[in-house]
């Protein structure tokens, strides 16, 4: 009894004025147990069932309570307390039906029964006590267990428990909804056969299973077997035994297709924005040629009439022909008509080309990582910036012999795009009479290439250096920046596994440095 | 009677080629230059009688070409041709006695009628 501090509680259901024949009363035997043992007496199975079931801990009934008794024993037989039946009678046979009916114990009203009494109520309530407190130990287990499936089976993210040879020992149904797979397709496989790169070789998942590394939110993909792909991030523990063992890792995964989707956006919608910037560079760059092609045809169509006038007096006599010839300067008109053509073919081939560069820096991404020359990629962005800057900007170029690198070449054209861009407004803005120097630098550095964009424009602030690629900050002019571009340079330096820093360069103006790996976003 | 000489400016080469054969056959004697240096050294040599010049251009401005025109040369008509007509200041224009403001692309009949009229008050 000793775990429970709750007083001991007896309900004694006798006939009134009873057991007379004994040489103590139930109750006063029952006292005898000891102080803080509370007994209360009642006469019927109804106000004994009542109390028995407000927990009490014992039952005593008097077998002379005939049938009322018989009820108390019935009716507690399965929930308790236990009954004990004080009897007059001595008899197996008695003692058996009662036994039957439920009763946990019968004692004879003889002459030890004020000791006997006692040691069976003490044996019964130690009984019964200890069964109850392995039921409520039992029920508190079953709470916290459905607690615990409760919030597993209901998280809005995918959670499976790895065995230590990386098979899925538990997943909640949200994992089997990213998955794509029923519970029972799930039990016991390997997680690599979703997860792939994650839970092999140095994925994050291995590395939980093989050492214990924990990790947070790192991007990966799980490879249904639709043939759907979803982008997730996974963040694994180990799971640890109490004594520290590893029996294997607990990982739960999001699906972030939404975010992916919304980073693409955001990608795509400053990229647009740039090209509007660039627009009036290139209005101008169309305009050149649209010109000279204009002027040409007006011209053309002179030329084409004088021609014809040459045709007439051809007809007309060789004379006729000689003199207007010779009045025209056929020679001239020829020379002039040619020149006009192969002028405006090459005008027009201007203009197809510049529409070119446009749609292939609008176009989208196609998401592929290939192998891209960086030289390249920054030559065909400084010719569409180009366009925009040559009347104030001279821009040199020293390029590094480069390996080619594993990355989204539309991306990073994306990242020059806004650091040029950058320079000839910071050039613009320090408004430098006689324009100034954009200069391109490219070099091989450690395991990756070194590009950086040097201009002696503006330069930046001190108190700006820590924001500039914070997103939204802008310095410059509403509708002139979306504040955006080199907060999402960042991120796709950061995608490619890169870096990217700003440094004042002396002399005033601005160094941007980013930093490539040869095997950009491998780790993924 | 020598023919009238015009200078144009600009710094596209192919618009230099296609004024010069539009302009020869009006009895024009055409000169071109492609840079601010050449075009300075034809209005300090040549007897230019007119100055069509384009406005944006590297390092130096239509409005800065006929600035220094309208110094070495000011009796010479002073012309600008521009693909933004509408983002030059007309004051700017007519504190340099600009005649006439031609946009780009231009409408080659119209701009031989402008120098046509050029060379009757001249």
């Amino acid at each position: 009894m000793g775990q429970s501090k709750e007083p001991v509680r007896i309900v004694v259901a006798e006939p009134a004025g009873r057991r007379g024949a004994a040489s103590l009363g139930t109750a006063e035997a029952l006292r005898r147990i000891g102080r803080g043992v509370r007994i209360e007496i009642v006469h019927d199975a109804a106000d004994a069932l009542a109390l028995a079931r407000g927990s009490a801990d014992l039952v005593v009934v008097d077998h002379a309570l005939g049938a009322q008794a018989e009820r108390v024993i019935t009716a507690l037989r399965r929930t308790g307390p236990p009954v004990v039946v004080v009897t007059d009678e001595v008899g197996a046979d008695a003692a058996l039906a009662l036994f039957n009916a439920g009763a946990s114990d019968c004692v004879t009203a003889s002459e030890d029964y004020a000791e006997v009494l006692p040691a069976v109520a003490l044996e019964q309530i130690r009984v019964w006590r200890a069964r109850s407190a392995r039921q409520a130990v039992r029920q508190r287990i079953r709470d916290l267990r459905s607690y615990l499936e409760n919030i597993i089976q209901n998280m809005y993210s995918g959670l499976v428990v790895l065995d230590d040879a990386g098979c899925v020992a538990v997943a909640n149904p949200m994992a089997e909804q990213i998955l794509g797979v029923a519970a029972s397709g799930l039990a016991g496989r390997p997680i690599a056969e979703w997860f792939g790169a994650a839970a092999l070789g140095d994925g994050c998942v291995a590395r939980t299973l093989r050492s214990g590394a924990r990790a947070q939110g790192v991007e990966g993909v799980v490879l249904r077997a639709d043939g759907r792909s979803v982008p997730v991030a996974i963040s694994s523990s180990p799971l640890l035994d109490p004594d520290g063992t590893q029996l294997g890792a607990v990982v739960n995964f999001s699906d972030v297709s939404a975010l992916v989707q919304l980073q693409t956006q955001v990608l795509h919608t400053e990229k647009m924005a740039s090209l509007g910037r660039l627009a009036a560079g290139v209005a101008h760059e169309i305009n050149n040629p649209m010109g000279f092609v204009h002027a040409n045809l007006a011209q053309m169509e002179e030329y084409l009439a004088d021609v014809a006038k040459l045709l007439d007096a051809a007809r007309e006599g060789p004379d006729r022909f000689t003199a207007l010839a010779r009045e025209l300067d056929a020679d001239a008109l020829l020379a002039d008509f040619g020149q006009a053509i192969r002028e405006s073919q090459e005008g027009s081939e201007r203009i197809r080309h510049i529409v070119q560069d446009l749609r292939a820096f609008a176009h989208r991404d196609d998401g592929e990582w290939i192998e891209a020359d960086l030289n390249r990629c920054l030559d065909s962005t400084a010719h569409i910036v180009w366009t925009m800057m040559k009347h104030s900007v001279v821009l040199r170029k020293e390029y590094g012999a480069l390996p080619p690198v594993r990355c989204h070449p539309k991306q990073l054209e994306q990242v020059f795009m806004n650091l040029l861009v950058n320079a000839y407004q910071a050039i613009g803005t320090r408004g430098a009479p006689g324009g100034g120097e954009i200069v391109i630098r490219t070099a091989i550095a450690d395991d990756g290439v070194l590009v950086s964009v040097e201009d002696d424009g503006v330069g930046i602030a001190p108190e700006h250096a820590d924001r500039i690629f914070e997103p939204f900050f802008t310095t410059k002019e509403v509708g002139e920046g979306t504040g955006l571009g080199l907060s999402t340079s960042f991120e796709i330096v950061r995608r490619h596994g890169g870096t990217i820093r700003a440094a004042s360069r002396a002399g005033g103006g601005t160094v941007f440095e980013v930093f490539l790996p040869k095997q950009g976003g491998a780790q993924t | 009677m020598n023919p009238p000489t015009l200078l144009v400016v600009d710094d596209e080469a192919r618009i230099l080629s296609a004024l010069q054969r539009s302009l020869r056959r009006e009895g024009w004697r055409v000169l071109t230059a492609g840079t601010p240096d050449e075009a300075l050294r034809l209005l300090r040599e040549e007897p230019i009688d007119a100055v069509l010049s384009d406005h944006k251009m590297p390092r130096i401005s239509g409005l800065e070409v006929l600035d220094a025109a309208a110094r070495l040369r000011p009796a010479a008509a002073r012309l600008l041709i521009s693909g933004w007509p509408d983002e030059i200041p007309p004051e700017r224009l007519a504190a340099l006695g600009v005649v006439a403001l031609i946009p780009k692309p231009w409408d080659d009949a119209d701009l031989k009628r402008i120098l046509r009229e050029v060379l009757a008050k001249a």
